[in-house]
């Protein structure tokens, strides 16, 4: 459950197109501790698929993704 | 940094080599006529985004390494050994550097910057130091084209929302948005997200085209990066898809680089001549409107409106007139830049600039140009094929408080379309 999970690091990402909301959870990721989470709201829908494989790309994992109305919130968890 | 390092960095200017890249070495007058054609020298007077100095850090090197006197005498020589040193200059002017191509446009000898960049760009990496942001993009396309079965479903899902969207539009609830159809005429390939499938959507609607949208975006961060492999692995996606879909004909949305690898680049990269023909939306909706395929509204948009051509657009493959009759079409009051066409001024976001965070600052100031251009028009309305412009002229119009609205060019065909 989301509300289970502890968020170290919030990204509004709202607005932004591809390839930008790749880019600011790239560009935030170290801020968070190995086994931190960065929780960041999106509205583009290519980041549906974008994030997801930046994570794999990168090593790291999204845990969890919901979607509430135009709003996509991933949850990344830093894994090195 | 040991021999062997510096050996195998150098070493990748020799594989480069060819009559060109060599004639480019030798011609350079240092004229520096090219330093008023360059937006980033122009307003930041920094010597490293020169583009006779961008050319000068390859041409060191190869004088240390492959000359007799630099392998000899390297004190008379003008060589550079590669170092640490040398490597921050080189990735500094390499990834700045948007490949407008403006420079060789004035360029007496026509020099290509762009052939340096891409040599320096492939030293970088074999020196592991390309750039980290740009190839994590790459990679996650990459991995993307080989996992596209964890993601279909997600892209179905996405496209539902989309299609409602049309339905409305258009009028009519059967319309629809296909894929994986085969024996479509053309493939379309957008960009990540809806923003460029529902303005084509409206107009392949309305156009009767037998379509089908590609699974995956047309933007090939392999390219900016510099990395062929990966640019073809990314553009291979699409091309077997093409493939195995038996369309007739590739046609890439509003985004000037993809434009450039699907069409210019690839053949040669992959060394395979590709079965279909590859066409640009824009060529496209000026065929529809010619042909009387789509009708646009009578009452244009009355707004002062002006049009940026971009560098991977036009100078870079020389679409200039099919836009300006487009817009023509949709738009009363169409006001030119100066200048424009081949000698407009690049918008300082191309070269894969909007994606690093790290030149935000400098993309904005080197923005200042264009920022000029336009409220020179007194445009309030700035159209731009490309999605690389259009970030970067959002981004302007917020740091310049420009108050402009800033659109495609499928976006105003799709709005003006007579339903």
């Amino acid at each position: 459950m989301a509300e289970d999970l502890k968020v170290d690091l919030e990204l509004d990402l709202k607005g932004l197109l591809c390839p930008l909301p790749m880019v600011r959870v790239s560009q935030n990721i170290t801020k968070v501790p190995v086994g931190g989470i960065i929780r960041a709201v999106a509205t583009d829908l290519g980041s549906l698929a974008d994030i997801p494989s930046w994570a794999r790309t990168t090593g790291n994992e999204v845990v969890k993704t919901e979607r509430v109305d135009k709003e996509i919130i991933f949850y990344v968890k830093r894994l090195k | 940094m040991d021999e062997k390092a510096q050996k195998t960095i150098a070493g990748v200017l020799d594989k480069r080599m060819n009559r060109q890249l060599l004639y480019y070495l030798d011609i350079c007058t240092r004229c520096s006529i090219c330093k008023d054609a360059c937006h980033q020298y122009v307003t930041t007077g920094d010597v490293l985004y020169l583009p006779a100095y961008r050319a000068e850090i390859i041409r060191r090197v190869y004088k240390k390494y492959f000359t007799r006197s630099g392998k000899f005498y390297p004190a008379l020589s003008e060589g550079s050994e590669v170092d640490e040193k040398l490597l921050d200059e080189l990735y500094k002017t390499t990834y700045a550097c948007t490949g407008c191509r403006r420079c060789m446009y004035y360029c007496p000898f026509s020099i290509d910057t762009t052939w340096f960049m891409a040599v320096a760009k492939a030293m970088l990496i074999t020196a592991g130091r390309g750039s980290q942001i740009l190839a994590e993009l790459a990679g996650a396309a990459v991995i993307k084209g080989e996992s596209i079965d964890l993601f279909k479903d997600i892209i179905i899902e996405m496209l539902k929302d989309t299609e409602k969207e049309l339905q409305e539009r258009v009028g009519n609830p059967k319309a629809n948005i296909p894929i994986d159809k085969k024996g479509a005429d053309l493939l379309y390939v957008a960009l990540a997200g809806t923003h460029t499938i529902l303005p084509a959507a409206v107009i392949f609607h309305q156009a009767k085209a037998n379509w089908t949208l590609s699974m995956f975006e047309a933007a090939n961060y392999g390219y900016f990066l510099g990395d062929v492999k990966q640019a073809v692995a990314i553009a291979k996606r699409i091309i077997d898809e093409a493939r195995s879909l038996e369309v007739k004909e590739i046609v890439i949305t509003e985004c000037g680089h993809a434009y450039r690898v699907m069409q210019f680049l690839y053949e040669a990269w992959a060394k395979e001549k590709l079965p279909f023909k590859i066409r640009g939306i824009v060529e496209l909706m000026a065929e529809y409107i010619k042909q009387g395929k789509i009708n646009l509204t009578q009452d244009k948009i009355k707004e002062p409106l002006t049009y940026h051509d971009p560098c991977q657009v036009g100078r870079n493959a020389g679409f200039y007139e099919e836009p300006r009759y487009i817009i023509n079409q949709v738009a009363a009051d169409f006001r030119e830049m100066t200048p424009n066409r081949e000698k407009n001024w690049c918008c300082g976001g191309g070269g894969g600039l909007v994606a690093q965070p790290d030149l935000d600052d400098f993309r904005i100031k080197t923005g200042e140009i264009k920022v000029e251009q336009i409220k020179k028009t007194g445009a309030r309305i700035v159209v731009s094929p490309c999605e690389n412009c259009r970030l970067q002229l959002d981004s302007l119009n917020e740091k310049y408080n420009m108050g402009i609205q800033i659109t495609s060019i499928m976006d105003l065909v799709a709005n003006a379309i007579t339903i």
